[in-house]
């Protein structure tokens, strides 16, 4: 059985928690569907863009439903086994560009891996990854931190050049 | 006594002489009424009432005293001259006694007090270089303490310089910058530190 390929549109577990949850409504509306009586109406329920696409990208059939299964099974190892980072922006991460560094992650990194993303305005710029064992501050006060002889250096020159 | 008065003198006791020897050769020559030597004796007694009368005798009690006068007048001189002497040699001998101990005493007034400047100068000496060596002392000190506290300064600077640029750019810019505009930085720090994610995700959950 080949990976499940994660859409840009899954960043964290809580989105895979959340598909989850759209599956088993998915079942339930099934179920549901075979005790009703046949010619009365029902409405199916509105799956998600995101539920959508990983169908789509995983050619999955989500009318049929030991692929519903699989994909949930599939969905259930991703969230007990891939990779779960958590990242840090200084501001708000708009969604494109938090897709940017998604699809880097996914195609440098790991093709499962998750996010979870933080909000700390102190790093001014920049992020802050906490993989399973790191620490890894690409922030501009890091950068700062790193900087300090330079900047001790510029303002040594701006003092004694008074 | 001037030389008339001598010749007075000698004419005087010359005549007695003379009159003792006629009167002596006459008793000698005459009839010996009464004895010899009563007559002889009343002869002297008379001459000698006649030579050494009042007058003469006034005139050498007024003799003597003229001469006991000069004497003492003279011895008064010569007295004079030798308290004089005497008092000038008392006062050269005082003066130069008093000069003397005076000048022993100056000088033992002069080592006392150059003894007193001597102790004085070593104990201003010993007070200076004691000085000295708390002025530098403390100058050491002030230095040292000085030093540390440029050096703790600007260590703390330093170490807290990274921050206060933090956050002032925090401060001036705020949300102004969208993450968008970070990616490329972003996307570089991480391509920068993708091998180190890779060998993390490697080794696993620690």
């Amino acid at each position: 059985m080949a990976p499940l390929k994660l859409t840009p549109d899954i960043v964290s577990q809580a989105d895979l928690t959340r598909l989850n949850r759209e599956l088993d409504s998915l079942d339930d509306f099934f179920v549901s569907a075979k005790a009703r009586p046949a010619g009365s109406p029902i409405a199916p329920p509105k799956l998600s863009r995101a539920l959508e696409a990983l169908a789509k990208e995983n050619a999955v059939n989500l009318l049929d439903e030991k692929n519903r299964q699989t994909l949930a099974d599939q969905l259930a190892a991703v969230y007990k086994e891939a990779p779960n980072f958590h990242i840090s922006f200084a501001v708000e991460a708009s969604p494109k560009s938090l897709e940017r560094i998604l699809v880097w992650m996914r195609q440098s990194v790991h093709p499962q891996l998750l996010l979870q993303v933080g909000l700390q305005p102190t790093i001014a710029a920049g992020c802050v990854l906490r993989t399973t064992n790191k620490v890894f501050d690409m922030s501009l006060r890091a950068r700062l931190n790193s900087q300090t002889e330079y900047l001790a250096a510029l303002i040594k020159e701006s003092v004694d050049g008074r | 006594m001037n030389t008339g008065g001598l010749i007075l003198i000698v004419g005087s006791l010359a005549a007695a002489a003379a009159a003792f020897i006629w009167l002596a050769f006459k008793i000698q020559n005459g009839p010996p009424a009464k004895g010899r030597k009563e007559l002889i004796a009343d002869a002297a007694a008379e001459d000698v009432e006649h030579i050494f009368n009042d007058d003469f005798r006034e005139e050498l009690r007024n003799r003597g005293r003229l001469h006991f006068e000069k004497v003492i007048n003279d011895n008064a001189v010569f007295l004079q001259q030798d308290l004089r002497n005497t008092t000038t040699q008392l006062n050269e001998y005082m003066r130069s006694e008093i000069t003397r101990t005076l000048q022993e005493e100056f000088k033992k007034y002069e080592q006392s007090i150059n003894d007193a400047k001597q102790l004085a100068m070593e104990s201003i000496q010993k007070t200076v270089a004691t000085i000295e060596q708390q002025r530098q002392f403390l100058e050491q000190q002030i230095k040292a303490q000085s030093t540390a506290q440029e050096e703790r300064i600007v260590a703390r600077f330093e170490a807290e310089m990274a921050g206060i640029f933090n956050h002032y750019i925090v401060k001036a810019i705020g949300n102004q910058i969208d993450l968008s505009d970070q990616l490329d930085f972003i996307l570089g720090e991480l391509e920068a530190n993708k091998q180190a994610i890779l060998e993390d995700i490697k080794h696993g959950a620690s």
